[in-house]
């Protein structure tokens, strides 16, 4: 039900702006459509080992497409509407208004957006779609994980030239309702008070950028299994009856304050360019990991094509959901209090991730609006063992 | 392989011959209340990182369509961006509904008509088009 009406909420914002564009449209006809595409795949090396980046077979495949068309159409002077429809491969090509915003141009260099809009949690949120416009086919993964891709809600983006340097400023307030993959079971998630503010100073060839951003968080574990006879909240009413109800709530995610930070750096003088990010992702009072992700890559331009290599890393920290239990204590049913330290323990470790990945990647512009791109990833993932993904794309703009 | 290198060679001799030749000249208006811009300046205003002159007046930057000589010199020159980077610097912006790229008005001809007859537009053209019509403000070897 929950879902119906996030969908019927899509389609309804989307209709919405469809119609603002619509109405003066017809009249004007100053509609701008713009769009991206992108049709790749890949493989992996090893299939005894877990997959990759949506990979895990031996054989070429090609099943990662995207289809974005942008329509842009002036209201009025001050005002315009933007919708952006994508579909996706991974999900049947089930059309989706990522975006759906109207925009007031307040004045030279501050705009104000209501409705759908994307979160910029990174330096490339903003394009994350359009892989034409960076050099891998997509960002690495270790950095670039985070489910909530958009917000609904308003934003205010100013650009200012401070002294000899090119800033930016954007600040956005909102909520969003998605669907999370936690420990293989679908899970509906939301944030709500969800605000933040991301930042940009930059000079000719090179760009520092930093964000930071909080939400209340929910997302509902409770049918997540933890054993073939508990479930998450199972476990959590359990604790809860023995005395600890604190440690049953650390185990729910229920409007837990969570705190995201990122630094950027972007270069591009022509021939080089290079770009690091360091992200974090605090979880507060949730079992979910501390987050701790970070990337730097650096590339050579020669002519059409560009060789790049980067190197990221994911290296989490699992919280305590157990802290305050005392240990060895005789207790009915499970013995000891060692149990449910020692089940806790294993929930909070199973939200870990520790991996490094080193990647090969090549950019061949083939024509002005089309790059041809190969990648392969060396995947080092301290738990679950090796892999190596190669893949490949073929992305436009139009 | 080898002859798709050769190819690509070719292609990028010709390429370059072609601007190797012709000065190209970034105009205004004759009203504009300035004479000479920077190439600073005029990098901004293509770029979209402002909306203005220096002098304070509104800019609307007009590009020449793709693929003409003067818009790759220009953008090689000025932007410091070949045809490609120039096409992916704007995707970034174009998708984020934080820019809007040039408008593409054609070659040396329909870029002076236009500028000769909008007092806010700024384009470039090769010198030879130069006439009294247009005022040039920056000139590129």
């Amino acid at each position: 039900m929950k879902k119906m009406n996030s969908i019927r909420k899509k389609h309804s914002l989307a209709l919405v702006v469809a119609l603002c564009m619509a109405a003066p449209l017809t009249l004007a006809g100053d509609l701008n459509l713009s769009g991206f595409l992108s049709v790749g795949g890949g493989m992996i090396d090893d299939e005894d080992s877990p997959g990759y980046g949506g990979y895990d077979e031996e054989d070429l495949t090609f099943d990662k497409n995207l289809l974005g068309l942008q329509v842009t159409g002036q209201v009025n002077e001050k005002i315009t509407a933007t919708a952006q429809l994508i579909a996706r491969s991974e999900t049947d090509y089930e059309v989706n208004a990522e975006w759906a915003y109207l925009t007031w141009q307040a004045s030279d260099s501050v705009k104000v957006r209501a409705g759908r809009l994307r979160t910029p949690f990174y330096m490339y949120s903003d394009f994350l779609d359009v892989g034409y416009a960076y050099s891998w086919i997509t960002p690495p993964r270790e950095v670039y994980y985070l489910p909530f891709n958009n917000v609904d809600g308003v934003d205010f983006y100013v650009t200012q030239t401070v002294g000899i340097f090119d800033t930016s400023l954007q600040a956005y307030f909102g909520g969003f309702d998605d669907e999370l993959t936690l420990g293989g079971a679908l899970s509906e998630a939301k944030t709500r008070n969800q605000m933040g503010v991301a930042g940009t100073l930059g000079k000719d060839w090179w760009t520092l950028r930093a964000a930071y951003h909080q939400a209340e968080l929910t997302v509902d574990v409770g049918n997540i299994p933890i054993s073939p006879t508990t479930t998450m909240g199972g476990f959590a009413t359990t604790l809860t009856a023995l005395g600890y109800p604190d440690n049953a709530a650390r185990l729910l995610v229920e409007e837990d304050d969570a705190v995201f930070t990122e630094f950027g750096l972007n270069i591009d003088t022509g021939r080089f360019v290079a770009a690091a990010e360091y992200v974090e992702f605090d979880p507060g009072d949730a079992v979910l990991s501390k987050n701790i992700r970070q990337y730097v890559m650096a590339g050579v331009r020669a002519g059409s094509w560009l060789v790049h290599v980067t190197g990221s890393q994911a290296k989490d920290e699992a919280t305590h959901p157990e802290a305050g239990i005392p240990a060895n204590q005789a207790m009915p049913v499970f013995g000891s209090t060692n149990v449910l330290i020692g089940t806790l323990q294993a929930i909070a470790q199973s939200q870990v991730t520790e991996r490094d990945v080193l990647s090969l990647g090549v950019r061949w512009d083939v024509a002005s609006s089309t790059a041809l791109k190969f990648q392969v990833d060396d995947v080092d993932n301290k738990t679950t063992g090796d892999q190596k993904v190669f893949s490949v794309a073929l992305q436009t703009v139009f | 392989m080898k002859k798709c290198i050769r190819l690509l060679a070719a292609t990028l001799t010709l390429g370059m011959a072609s601007f190797v030749w012709a000065e190209v000249a970034v105009i205004v208006h004759p009203s504009a209340g300035f004479d000479s811009l920077t190439e600073d300046d005029v990098a901004r205003l293509f770029l979209g990182k402002s909306k203005s002159f220096p002098a304070g007046a509104q800019a609307v930057p007009i590009n020449q369509n793709e693929g003409s000589a003067a818009r790759d010199k220009f953008n090689e020159a000025v932007c410091k961006k070949n045809a490609s980077q120039y096409k992916a610097y704007w995707s970034q912006l174009v998708f984020t509904g934080k820019g809007t790229p040039p408008k593409d008005a054609g070659d040396d001809g329909a870029v002076k008509a236009l500028i000769a007859a909008n007092p806010n537009m700024i384009g470039y053209v090769d010198a030879s088009a130069v006439d009294a019509t247009v005022k040039v403000v920056y000139k590129i070897p």
